[in-house]
């Protein structure tokens, strides 16, 4: 385990000296945050949602107020304002605006239920849809001046709903109140992402594991090497060593990316993520790492140079974005078949895992000990292999391992 | 001299090919023991089997400075056939580096390998990057790296393969003086010449086996017999009835006679017959390269001069 330590220290040191590795260790989160601030910027100019209407209502029936008030209870991004021009100019004065309406109500509203509304070429595409709402107030008029009291104005202008009902109505009722809170999700999804981001920026480095066993090889410092330590040592030392070094990224990256992530999402983003679902969660992300950390190193020791990987060690590679193929089904049904067998499959667990555990409400904790007992268990067997396939592998110089002498090696 | 390094019955096969066939020897202290081959013999299997990168099916390796089953790693340096550095790290950060692995004081190292890098002539590379190092400077570095931390034994696999001249006498130098100072060195090589010069004891091994083992001065006593080697046209049978001959090469009209082992040189001479035309005579003990080179091709000359001496 001393001799671990030193080869962790040493893989440590001897990648912060390293330019590329430093470069890489910086560029990363700014590359996140460029995305970031891109992504919104480009939004910004997309949505004409964010541009204001300006409306004129031709008001022949003194119910301007009225249609104010409807309009600010809607929220929508209109500039109101009375106007007198008659209808045959209002096409002349529209030519040269943007996003402008005039709206003709006068008794045609009444009594043929029409009101003319003359937009800019220029609008946004919503506005049509959105001018209908003005229909209720003129509406309630058409009725008052029918006679209608307000009574029976309130019961014939009340839609009929027709109501589902099933056995688990109440409960459903209860967990749809608090998803739809969106405060409440974003406060379970900070958590969750951010374990999320710890896996897979410490996998990423990890990936990095597999590049350093086979450059021993390539470099073939290797013997030297392995006459101080064991094979096992100096492989525990590795997945070690890269681990912290994985720690590193991640930390200098929520350093830039959190200040700037909660400058724009203008919320508190430590008190969403200091709760203790967290623990569970980077739990599952260090989990995660160990078990792909000693699949690269395994693969690593096999594979004489990076660029001469075969078929078999490519997919060997591929193997930590396989939760991507479970991420659709598992978002339109976090407890259906194909996110339960995402669990309890050991390369997938750790990302389904944190991926459901975000968005369930209630937590499955059979489903969780299982998978985590699987995901354990599958880390022992896989160390154990990644040392039997270390411990020859490393020294096969000139060639890449074939999966026949890999599978030899294992059973040795 | 006290034996630091006893290997028995060392066996080790490769899938269905055996490599080793019951090596067996030992090192002592103070002393260069160079084990001898061609490619392929089983030299650096041999090596790795002793320092615990391979095991071997059958046999048994001592330290005899040592209790315990484990390999006493910190005492021993090793200096491997396939020569490597990591690259992007500088001289002394490695250095330092593998003299940790081997729990030798810090402080100690530095000034050690300090003092190397001055004898070895790379004075002031030590903040250079090891990709920087031409290959003569980056096997001077791993030979450093093998000695830094004072082991009790040094095992070095063909140390001198791409040397210059120059360093090669550095290294024979540091060798031998490490020797005196009671190192003891385990050293594999096919440079005869060098090995001849420098080593005390030799094994022999072609194909796995043994062939020879002893004092270089009892080997050459026992193996080397005399050869002579005439200049002049001569028939063969002529050359083959001679008293004392084992065999004749011929080729155009040099021709070399291998003598029995226990000749009298000079009276030998003396019964060479009237009729054999002599331009030109040369009578010397067949040297270690010859044998070397008979072993590696397969030649008989040692055999029957065993066989003889059987």
């Amino acid at each position: 385990m001393r001799n671990a330590m030193k080869v962790a220290k040493w893989e440590i040191k001897r990648n912060m000296k390293n330019k590329s590795f430093l470069i890489g260790l910086f560029l990363t989160p700014i590359i996140i945050v460029a995305f970031m601030v891109l992504g919104s910027i480009f939004g910004d100019s997309d949505s004409s949602e964010a541009e204001t209407t300006y409306v004129y209502i031709n008001d022949g029936l003194g119910i301007f107020p009225s249609l104010q008030g409807t309009v600010e209870q809607a929220s929508f991004n209109w500039e109101m304002e009375l106007t007198d021009i008659p209808e045959k100019e209002v096409t002349s004065v529209l030519e040269d605006t943007e996003n402008t309406a005039y709206v003709f109500v006068d008794q045609r509203a009444l009594e043929q239920g029409s009101v003319p509304v003359f937009t800019s070429e220029e609008i946004n595409p919503y506005f049509m849809d959105q001018v209908q709402l003005l229909e209720a107030p003129l509406k309630a008029m058409q009725m008052q001046e029918l006679g209608v009291s307000n009574e029976v104005l309130t019961v014939v202008s009340s839609n009929i709903e027709l109501e589902a009902h099933s056995p688990d109505d109440t409960a459903e009722e209860e967990s749809h109140s608090d998803t739809s809170n969106p405060e409440n999700e974003i406060a379970r999804m900070i958590p969750g992402a951010f374990a999320g981001f710890i896996l897979i920026s410490i996998v990423f480095t990890g990936m990095a594991i597999f590049q350093s066993a086979s450059q021993e090889k390539k470099d073939k410092i290797a013997e030297i090497i392995l006459s101080s330590v064991t094979p096992s040592e100096l492989m525990q030392g590795k997945i070690m060593g890269y681990f912290v070094l994985g720690i590193i990224q991640t930390a200098v990256s929520l350093m830039i990316v959190l200040p700037v992530l909660a400058w724009r999402m203008d919320i508190n983003m430590l008190e969403y993520l200091l709760v203790p679902e967290l623990a569970l969660y980077v739990l599952i992300a260090i989990l995660g790492y160990l078990l792909f950390a000693s699949i690269f190193v395994g693969i690593g020791a096999t594979m004489s140079d990076i660029t001469t990987a075969g078929n078999f060690q490519g997919l060997v590679m591929m193997l930590p974005f396989l939760p991507f193929v479970f991420i659709g089904p598992v978002l339109s049904d976090p407890s259906g078949l194909w996110a339960q067998i995402g669990t309890y499959l050991p390369f997938t667990s750790p990302g389904v895992l944190l991926l459901r555990l975000t968005i369930l409400e209630e937590w499955p904790w059979l489903e969780i000990i299982i998978s985590l007992v699987i995901l354990v268990a599958s880390i022992w067997l896989f160390m154990k292999l990644a040392g039997k396939i270390f411990k020859v592998g490393i020294l096969m110089y000139g060639k890449n391992a074939s999966p026949a002498e890999i599978w030899k090696w294992i059973r040795a | 001299m006290e034996v630091l390094l006893t290997v028995e019955g060392l066996e080790k096969s490769f899938k269905e090919k055996k490599i080793l066939k019951g090596i067996s020897f030992e090192v002592r202290k103070g002393e260069i023991m160079s084990i001898l081959g061609p490619n392929g013999a089983g030299k650096s299997t041999t090596i790795r089997n002793i320092m615990g990168i391979m095991y071997p099916d059958a046999g048994s390796i001592t330290f005899h400075h040592h209790t315990g089953k484990e390999i006493p790693r910190n005492k021993i340096g090793y200096l491997p056939e396939e020569r490597g550095l990591y690259k992007n790290v500088n001289v002394m950060d490695i250095l330092l580096y593998l003299a940790e692995l081997k729990d030798y004081p810090a402080d100690k190292a530095k000034e050690r390998a300090l003092h190397y890098l001055k004898k070895f002539d790379l004075e002031g590379k030590e903040k250079v990057n090891v990709e920087e190092l031409s290959k003569g400077m980056g096997q001077k570095v791993q030979f450093i790296s093998s000695i830094i931390h004072e082991p009790e034994l040094l095992i070095l696999d063909e140390p001198f393969s791409g040397l210059d001249p120059v360093s090669q006498e550095l290294f024979k130098e540091e060798i031998r003086s490490l020797a005196d100072g009671g190192t003891a060195i385990l050293l594999s090589s096919h440079q005869m010449n060098l090995v001849e010069e420098m080593c005390d004891r030799l094994f022999m091994i072609q194909r796995g086996q043994k062939v020879i083992y002893g004092t270089l001065d009892e080997v050459k006593k026992e193996y080397a017999n005399f050869k002579c080697t005439i200049h002049g046209k001569n028939s063969y049978q002529d050359l083959e009835g001679i008293e004392g001959v084992q065999r004749v090469e011929q080729k155009e009209e040099v021709s070399i006679l291998y003598l029995e082992k226990d000749i009298e040189p000079a009276l030998w001479i003396k019964n060479i017959p009237n009729n054999i035309h002599i331009q030109e005579l040369k009578l010397n003990r067949i040297s270690l390269h010859e044998i070397f080179i008979d072993i590696a091709t397969d030649r008989n000359l040692l055999k029957e001069a065993s066989e003889l001496h059987a």
